[in-house]
Formats: C-alpha cells, structure tokens, sequence
C-alpha cells in the first residue's frame, strides 16, 4: 500500500464521481460512498509505517516527492474520516439539491488535495495542493448561491490568495538560497542559515498558516465562509481544512526549524512562540466573546472554530511534551466535537426548513431526541465537560501552561472556557429546550443516514473522553517524531509527579453517585408526568407554543462587553477592499476602452509638454 | 480506611451542608430579631418534600438534577477535608475547577427542558454571573498555582502547613482578598442572590420544581455551599490536620458569609458584573502579578 | 406542638413533615394580603412555625386565599391550586371568601369559594389579625393528624362536580381536566 496509490484514488475518484454523475446520481452516490469508505481501509492499513518515495515525474528539474509518517499519518485520517462521515451525511441532506454531481466532485477533490498538503514530501507539491485546497474550496463555499455565499467566497479566497503569496515568496527564498525543496533535506540546511532569512521564512510562512487557521488578525473569512457553505461541508472546513494551518506550523515550527533555531530566534521576551502564543490567547477571548453575540446557529459554531484553533496554538508553542500532547490531542477532538456540531445544526436546518435563527427556534428536544444528545455532547466536549474527549486535551494545555509559568495565557484559556460554557448552552437551550413551538409539533427525527455519522461522533467524544489513552498513544507518537520526548501514556490518562489525571476514576465516581441519587428520586420520589403548557405564570394560562425566552438571551452581559468586542480588524479589512474597490473605480473611469479618449490622453499629454516647454523651456 | 472515607465523605459533607443551611436560617432570624425555624428545620422540609407528589416534565428533567447531585457530591471527593481527600490524585485543582461545572450544568439543563420561562432567565442570569466572577476567581486560582507551582490543591494544602497561612503570607494575601470579596456570589448569597430572586423571577430555575425534585436540588444547594467554604478554607485559611478544626474553621466563614448576606440588598445583574469585573479583577490581577514576580 | 417527639417522627415521617414544614403560596386577591407581610416578618415571625412563603405553587404545600375573589381571579386560582403538589391544604382568609362578605351582592365575585375548589379551613373575620392565623396554622396541624385535612382527596373524588361548577361560572376551561371525568 503507497502513498501514491493513497493520492490516485483519492483525485481519481473524485474525477470519476463527476463522470458517473452524469450517467445516474445513484451510481454517482453509491461510488462516492464507496471512495470514501475506500481512502479511510487504505489510510488505517498505512499505520504507523514511515518513508519518504520520490515520484517519477519532475518538475523544471525539481524532485517531487511523498512522505508518510506519524504526524502526516495523524492529519491524514482526520481529514480522511470526517471526510467519509460528510458523504453519509451529504446522501440525506443534499438530496434534492441542484448541481449534485458538482458538489460531490468537488468535495471529494477537497479532501484529496488536504491529503496530498499532509503527504507531499517536498514544499513544491506542498504548495500546488495547497493552491488546489484554496480554489475548490472558494468553489463550495459559494455552492449555495445568493449574495451573502458569494461574498463569503470572495472574502475567503482573497485572503487564502495572500496567504498563498506570502508562502510563494518563502519557498523561492528558500529555494534559492539551498538549491532544493524537499522538506527533510531543508531541515538540516536551514540550521546553518542567518537569523535573518530564518525570521523572513518564518514569519511569511507563518502569515499563510495563521490565515487558514484563521488566528486573531486574521480571522475574519472564517465566520462567513462557515455559516454560508452547506452543512456537511462546513463540518470539512471546520474540523479539518482549518487545522491544515496548524500542520504547516508544526511542519515549519519543528519539523523544519527545529527548537534550536527557534530558541534562538529571541530578543528577551520577544520570542516567535511566545507572539504565537499569544495570539492564540487573543483569539479564544476575542472569539469566545464575538461568539456570544451571535444568534444564527451556524454562526456560533464557527467562532467556536476560531476560539478552538487558539488552544491548540497555545499548545503548539509551549512547547513541551504536555502541551504539544494537549495541542495535538485538541485537534483531533475538535474535529470530532465540531463536525458533530455542525451536523447536528444541518438537521435542524433540514428539518425545520432552513432555520438557523437561534431566536425563533425551541423545544425540539421532543421532536429530535437523536439531535438534542448529538448536540448536547458535543457542546459538553466544547466546553470540555470532564468524560468527554475536550477535558482531556484541555486539561494538557492548561497543565503545561501553569507549570511552564505562563499564568496569564492559562487565564485566557480558562476565561474562553467560561464564553464557551455561555454559548454552548445558548446553543442547546434556544434550539431544543423550552416550549416546542406550534410551527415545529409535527417536525419529524432526523433520517437514518444523518444519524448515522451523528451517532459515531458521539460515541468517538465519549470513549475518548472515558479512555483517553488510545488516542493518545497516537499523539505521543506525532510528539516523538518531531522530537519530544515520550509522555507515559496510560489508558485512562496521564500520570506524572505534578498532578495526575485518571478519567476512569472519575467516571466510576460519576457513575455510582449518579446511580445512588437516581436510585433515591425513583424509590422515594413520585411524580406525575405533566404537559409543556402546565407550568406555572402566576395562575395565567400560558399562550401554548409562544413562550420561549430566547431572544437576548444574555442582554445585560451584551450591554457591558458589547463596546469592547466590535469587530475592528474585520471592519478595517472591508475598509480597505472599499477603498481598493473605489481606487479601481477611479482606473476604470480613465481606461474607458475607447480609442478615442486614449488619443485625447496622448494629445492633452503633448500638449502639456510643450506648454511646459515654451514656458519654462526646461529642455 | 480510604474505600471507608470515599462512601463516609459526601454523607459527611451533606449533613454539614444541610445543618450549615438550617444553622444560616436560624442565625439570619436571630439578626432579625425573630425566633427562628429549628436547626433542623431544612431536614423537615426534605422530608416533606420526599412525600409530595412532583410533576415532572420530562426524562431529561429528571436527568440534569441526578447529574447536577451527583456532580456535586463527586467534587466534595476531591477537596481536602482536614487530612481526608479520597480522589484528590486524580487531576487537581483543574478537574475541581470543572466538576464544579456539572452542578450547575445539570439544574440548567434540568429546568431548561421545565419549558417556564422564569426558570431560563434565571439560568442566563446565572450563567453571566458565573462568567462575572470566575473572571477573578480564575485569577485568584492562577496565584496559587503559580505560587506554589502546583495544580495539586492537596500539595497547596501541605505547603501552607510548612509556610502559614497563605491569607498571611505576602504575595498571596492580595489574591485572598479578592477570593473574599467574590465568595458571596460563588456562593449565592446577597447581594448576589440574583438567580433565585424569588420575588421577581419566582426562584428562577426553582420555579418548576417541586416535592423530590425540589428536595434534591435543596441538597445540591447545601452542598455547593460546603463545596465553596470548603474551596476557601484549604487555599487561604490552610486546610486543617483534623476534621473537626476544619469544620470549625469553615463555621467562621459560614458566619462571615452571613452578616454580608443579612446587611447588603440584592445587586441587579449588571451591576453584580460590573462591581465583580471592578473591584476583585483588579484586585486579583495585581495579585497574580505579585505571585508571579515574586514567587520567581 | 410536638416537634421535637422522635417516636411520632418515626412513626409517620411524611404527616410530620407535611405538619411542620408549611410552605405556602399567598394569593393576595384583596385587602387580606395586607396582614400576611407582619405575619412572616420579624413581629410575628410565621417561620418558627416552619410557615414559610413560596414564589411558586409547585414549591408549597398550603394555599392561603387572603381576600375576596373576582371571577377573574377564580381562574387563576384554580390553575394555582392545580399545579400545588399533593397533599396540599387550603385556607380562606377572611370573610369574603367564605360568603362573599361586603361583597356578596356583587355581580363579579364569588360567594362560595368552596364550591370550586375544597377549603380545609376558613379563618373569619374582617379582618383576621396576624395571630388569626398561627391559630389556623395550629388547626391545620390537629386536622392533619387526625387525617380531616383530605380536601385534595375530595377534590379528586369530586373533580367532576367541581370542574362542571368551575365550567358554570368561568364559561369554559382553557386547560384540560386534571383527572379523568367520566362522561355521565
């Protein structure tokens, strides 16, 4: 099994979903299910193998290559995973939806050029699927259509064009400076490099991974992009289009540099990790904040989005052990909690014909018990409610953050949990608690194949939150592979002299107090079931299915944070593409396109001239 | 021993907690100037409670206040209780930082699906009040551990008993002023009783609860109370070598908590954040800078 | 009062309970609420008593009806009393619930408060003072232990008649009935 094969049958069958669309669409669903379920066997055969093959194809005499290790191992069956779970839910949920075979061929061509950035061995590959990632995303997430799909689309592929640039420019540099591409061998080139083409390479470099990870600065594609593209693809994005950015970090950070290169990239205080660390902490209190505010389902999700790739930056560059454990365990559970999140929000949206209002929505836990625990469980993981696989990874971040001494970051790390605790609930209380309104009495459960994928995160958060030991015996592995040394990984978690932490006895603690009160409140307690509508309003009847509070739902708070949390770099970013629009404008006023104007340009220029020339006669 | 103390310790903890609760009753009568219910007063009620029959609006009702309990009387495991701390080895103070999220999380989820709209404006009100001060509180948290560079609260515990009282000893003595200016409202009393207001949101997420229900989240409420003294007793008041000082000392703050309760109105929840993110933050900020500077 | 009798708390935990942890919820239709703030504050202190106001229905055991009722009010009083919990005992608070008082040839209130949901005992007078009812409260509890104070059991035994004299004088219910009534 190769990595070449791995890459055909990927950009294969993505061009053959198209082909057979055009003959059935069964053939066509059956197919993309089928090279879906067919990457996720090759990718789990692949484990733990390790080797790096040249292609036979060049390119202007450069050597192309394919690699496969832990760390791309690791990326690869994210991507790879979410992806299969996103066609079983796509079966459902775009059905009846113009442009199918479009969609599924470009979905499908998304996923394998993420997995060729994760497994290309040299920065040239690395770059061509990176462009091929930028483009046929800006192509689905306008898939929608309608001004707003369209903006977010341009929004996003403007600014993944800069990015591209910027990381354009960084690979001639280093091209020219050591003659060739090819990542392992940059590695040991770049140590003898000067501070200041490490700095140059690092920091544009770094602009291209901190645009797709959407980092504080630059975050602002993403809250459109997220809401506007269709569900099952907002999961992708998400869960692992986003976190591409963080691959690159950590491919530059350690794979390339290395900490003694970044060691020594420091004047005092002022040292890369810790500018990256600290962008991170912005952007969890910032998203965390801007997430509050919020009120289209969708909308939330994606700044949580935001909010999370800031903890595992915060994990990448503290950069021991523990916390590149915790940055690395927290990209895999928020792949899994965020994709669930998004799923369960498409179903709603299905359901309900297209509500992603959070303010018009409720009580639809009786109508969609599957949704409300998909939900509920996965927001639990955002949170990172203890027994769910977000504690875990959190609970590593904010360790190593304490004991490294950097008490301020762990306190935006801790103060971003608390605005996630505010609109997780939110999320789960305007959609499925309260009264059911009229409009939804007869809004059926989700259909089997969105389930399905519902179904599987949920217990993937759990058995990871419950057993945190068999992932992280795969994220030890990506940490010893870029150097770090080995945690001792138990099964139930992590033991160490500072402070241990073993889930297990959590749960059995949970488990047995829960049981004992339940135990309690059936042999003791009686209680009569009672309708929704029989609650209690001063004696008043309550007007049935009209009395919900949702709308401004944290008003008081919104008043006094709301000044603080505008969105001023987003603002500034649109202010700036006004002025380059009007700046056009101006230009296209002058170039008309008529020959005439031009020749009235060149006289009026001549003339010119020639009145400077007879009055000052400076020729 | 430790198996014994494991089941022995949360019975422990509810007994406190409820005698505390019928003990704050009796106390707030006697500065009234009234005679007062009976200590035990809070255990007649359960009692009665138990015999009623509740109405329950449904299965995830009934879930979100076993978990809430049951969250609850699994922290109590992990605090120190003079030398007893069955689960204290198993994630610090940072898992005791998030159990104390299931208690809540659970009468949230509990009185949100109770489908009344009083109970969800008590949560949200509750919610922000717990962003308001956790802001400090985490600040205050962050001292201690940086201080004694540990996330362990037992080890907290131990070094206090080497070096004093860390409510008297210098860096630290700021973070404890601001952990005693914010202990009200982690323990939900005026002037920061906003959630269950009674008289303007009729007890809030209480609203829909009745007989069982309302009994248990009775004896949620009796423990958080305990699970809150006892936070503040083993960080700023050091812990305690035997349990009966322990409970001595956490009467003292009980009391404390009750002339504040008994003299100040109830705060709006505008300006319960804001005097929350005033006065403590600051507090707690210069103390977490001195910890830091300091402690180096 | 016998609180503090261990043997009669073993015996019967629950009519203990019910006996000295009275929470009520005080309707406070007319010019009768105006004795109940004295009653529970410091001057009279009802909670020595275990009497304690409720903000909700589903929290108390005892409903106490202080003042005269309007057929409007009658309407909520019902649902109120509806949503209480079992057991639960009512109390009228002066005279006019009890015959419509200085009230009883009005067209818009209601004379006989028990015929649309049982009354376990009245407290007459116009009006009663504070004491009037730690003496009803004394009452309740002799009628408890001798199991008179059943009206939630009447109710339900009768909650056809009630429901069809509750119908008579609000013309129509917008609620369904909370026990079954057998069409006769």
């Amino acid at each position: 099994m190769t990595v070449e094969l791995l890459l055909g049958v990927a950009l294969g069958g993505a061009l053959l979903t198209y082909v057979l669309g055009k003959i059935s669409p069964g053939l066509r669903n059956a197919f993309a299910l089928l090279n879906a379920l067919a990457l996720v066997v090759m990718i789990s055969l692949l484990y733990g193998q390790s080797f790096e093959r040249a292609l036979p194809l060049g390119f202007l005499g450069l050597e192309l290559s394919v690699r496969m290790n832990m760390l791309s191992w690791f990326f690869a069956v994210t991507i790879l995973g979410i992806g299969l779970l996103s066609v079983i839910y796509s079966l459902v949920y775009m059905r009846n939806k113009e442009r199918l075979d479009y969609y599924y061929a470009t979905l499908l061509f998304i996923n394998a050029s993420m997995l060729g950035t994760v497994v290309a061995g040299d920065l040239l590959s690395f770059f061509v699927f990176w462009e091929m990632m930028s483009w046929s995303t800006y192509l689905l997430i306008s898939l929608r259509g309608g001004s707003k799909a369209i903006f977010a689309g341009i929004k996003y592929i403007v600014m993944s064009l800069i990015g591209s640039l910027t990381m354009l420019v960084a690979i001639v540099s280093l091209y020219v400076s050591f003659d060739t591409l090819s990542i392992t061998e940059l590695a040991g080139h770049v140590q003898s490099t000067t501070m200041g083409q490490a700095l140059f390479v690092l920091v544009l470099f770094s602009v291209t991974f901190v645009i797709i990870n959407a980092l504080w600065p630059f975050h602002t594609w993403l809250p459109d992009a997220h809401a506007e593209a269709v569900s099952p693809f907002s999961a992708i994005l998400s869960a692992v289009l986003v976190r591409k950015g963080l691959y690159g970090l950590y491919l530059l950070m350690y794979a390339m540099l290395g900490f003694s290169m970044l060691g020594k990239l420091a004047w005092g205080a002022l040292s890369y990790s810790n500018v990256l660390a600290w962008i991170g902490a912005i952007t969890i209190v910032f998203a965390a904040f801007r997430a509050l505010m919020q009120n289209d389902s969708k909308r939330i999700l994606a700044w949580s989005t935001v909010g999370q790739g800031g903890y595992m930056v915060l994990g990448v560059s503290v950069a021991t052990n523990l916390g590149m454990a915790g940055g690395t365990f927290h990209i895999l559970n928020h792949c899994i909690y965020i994709a669930l999140l998004f799923f369960v929000a498409g179903a709603i949206e299905y359901r309900t014909g297209g509500i992603r209002d959070l303010d018009s929505l409720g009580g639809l836990i009786k109508r969609m018990p599957v949704a409300f625990v998909g939900g509920l469980v996965g927001i639990c993981g955002l949170i990172g409610v203890p027994l769910t696989n977000g504690f875990v990874s959190k609970w590593l971040i904010y360790k190593s953050l304490v004991l490294e001494g950097r008490p301020f970051l762990a306190f935006a790390a801790f103060l971003g949990t608390w605005g996630t605790i505010l609109y997780g609930y939110k999320f789960i209380h305007n959609i499925f608690l309260g009264q059911l309104p009229d409009r939804f009495r007869d809004v059926k459960g989700i259909p089997f194949t969105m389930a399905v994928p519902i179904v599987i995160l949920t217990v993937l958060i759990f058995l990871f939150g419950v057993l945190p030991g068999i992932p992280l015996s795969v994220v030890d592995q990506v940490g010893t592979y870029l150097g770090f040394e080995s945690l001792n990984v138990s099964i139930w978690g992590i033991p160490s002299e500072t402070g241990t932490l073993n889930v297990v006895n959590l749960l059995a603690a949970l488990a047995v107090a829960g049981f004992i009160v339940w135990l309690v409140l059936r042999a003791i307690g009686r209680s009569v079931s009672v309708d929704q509508d029989d609650t209690y309003a001063a004696g008043a009847a309550i007007p049935s299915g009209k009395y919900h509070y949702t709308v401004g739902f944290y008003s008081p708070l919104y008043r006094i944070v709301g000044p603080y949390v505008r969105d001023f770099v987003d603002a500034f970013f649109l202010k700036i593409a006004g002025w380059t629009g009007s700046v056009c404008g101006v230009t296209r006023k002058i170039y008309t396109g008529f020959v005439g104007n031009y020749v009235m340009y060149i006289i009026l220029f001549l003339a010119a001239l020639i009145f400077v020339q007879i009055a000052w006669s400076p020729w | 021993m430790h198996v014994v103390w494991l089941f022995l310790y949360p019975i422990v903890a509810l007994v406190v907690g409820v005698l505390f609760l019928g003990l704050s009753r009796k106390v707030m009568a006697r500065m009234h100037w009234r005679y007062g219910p009976p200590i035990l007063q809070p255990v007649i009620d359960i009692i009665r409670l138990f015999s009623q029959r509740s109405a329950s609006h449904g299965r995830l009702f009934d879930l979100g206040i076993v978990l809430s309990l049951a969250g609850s009387l699994i922290i109590v495991l992990f605090l120190p209780f003079g030398d007893v701390a069955p689960l204290s080895g198993s994630g610090g103070l940072l898992v005791i930082l998030y159990m104390m999220l299931l208690g809540p999380l659970g009468i949230a989820l509990s009185a949100g699906e109770s489908a009344n709209p009083n109970a969800s404006i008590g949560i949200s009100r509750k919610l922000m009040l717990a962003i308001g001060y956790e802001l400090p509180l985490l600040l205050v948290l962050l001292a201690f551990m940086s201080r004694y560079n540990t996330i362990s609260i037992v080890e907290v515990v131990r070094l206090q008993r080497a070096t004093g009282w860390s409510i008297a000893s210098f860096p630290l003595v700021v973070s404890g002023v601001a952990y005693l200016l914010i202990l009200p409202a982690i323990l939900a009393i005026r002037p920061f009783e906003l959630v269950q207001a009674p008289q303007e949101i009729s007890s809030g997420p209480m609203v829909e609860y009745g007989g069982s229900y309302l009994a248990l989240a009775k004896v949620q409420h009796a423990l958080s109370m305990f699970i809150g003294i006892s936070l503040s007793v083993n960080l700023l008041f050091g812990g305690a070598s035997h349990p009966l000082i322990f409970l001595l000392k956490m009467l003292v703050i009980l009391m404390l908590g009750l002339f504040v309760n008994a003299a100040f109105p109830r705060l709006r929840i505008e300006q319960a954040i804001r005097y929350l993110w005033r006065w403590p933050s600051l507090i707690g900020l210069v103390g977490l800078v001195l910890a830091v500077v300091i402690g180096r | 009062m016998d609180r503090n009798q261990l043997v009669k708390w073993l015996k019967a935990p629950a009519k203990m309970g019910h006996k000295y942890s009275l929470h009520a919820v005080y309707f406070c239709t007319g010019c009768g609420i105006i004795e109940v703030p004295p009653s529970i504050t410091a001057r009279w202190d009802a909670e020595r008593f275990g009497v304690l106001p409720t903000a909700t229905p589903r929290q108390a055991n005892l409903f106490l009806i202080t003042g005269y009722v309007s057929v409007k009010t009658l309407r909520a009083i019902i649902r109120t009393y509806e949503q209480m919990p079992e057991p639960k005992y009512t109390v009228g608070f002066g005279s006019c619930p009890i015959n419509g008082g200085m009230y009883w040839d009005s067209y818009n209130t209601i004379k006989h408060l028990d015929r649309y949901i049982p009354i376990d005992g009245w407290i007459a007078g116009c009006m009663p003072r504070p004491e009037a009812i730690f003496v009803a409260v004394t009452h309740l509890w002799t009628l408890i232990d001798k199991d008179m104070a059943d009206g939630y059991k009447r109710y339900r035994k009768h909650y056809a008649a009630y429901r069809a004299n509750q119908e008579k004088v609000l013309r129509g219910l917008d609620w369904p009935p909370l026990f079954p009534v057998e069409e006769q």
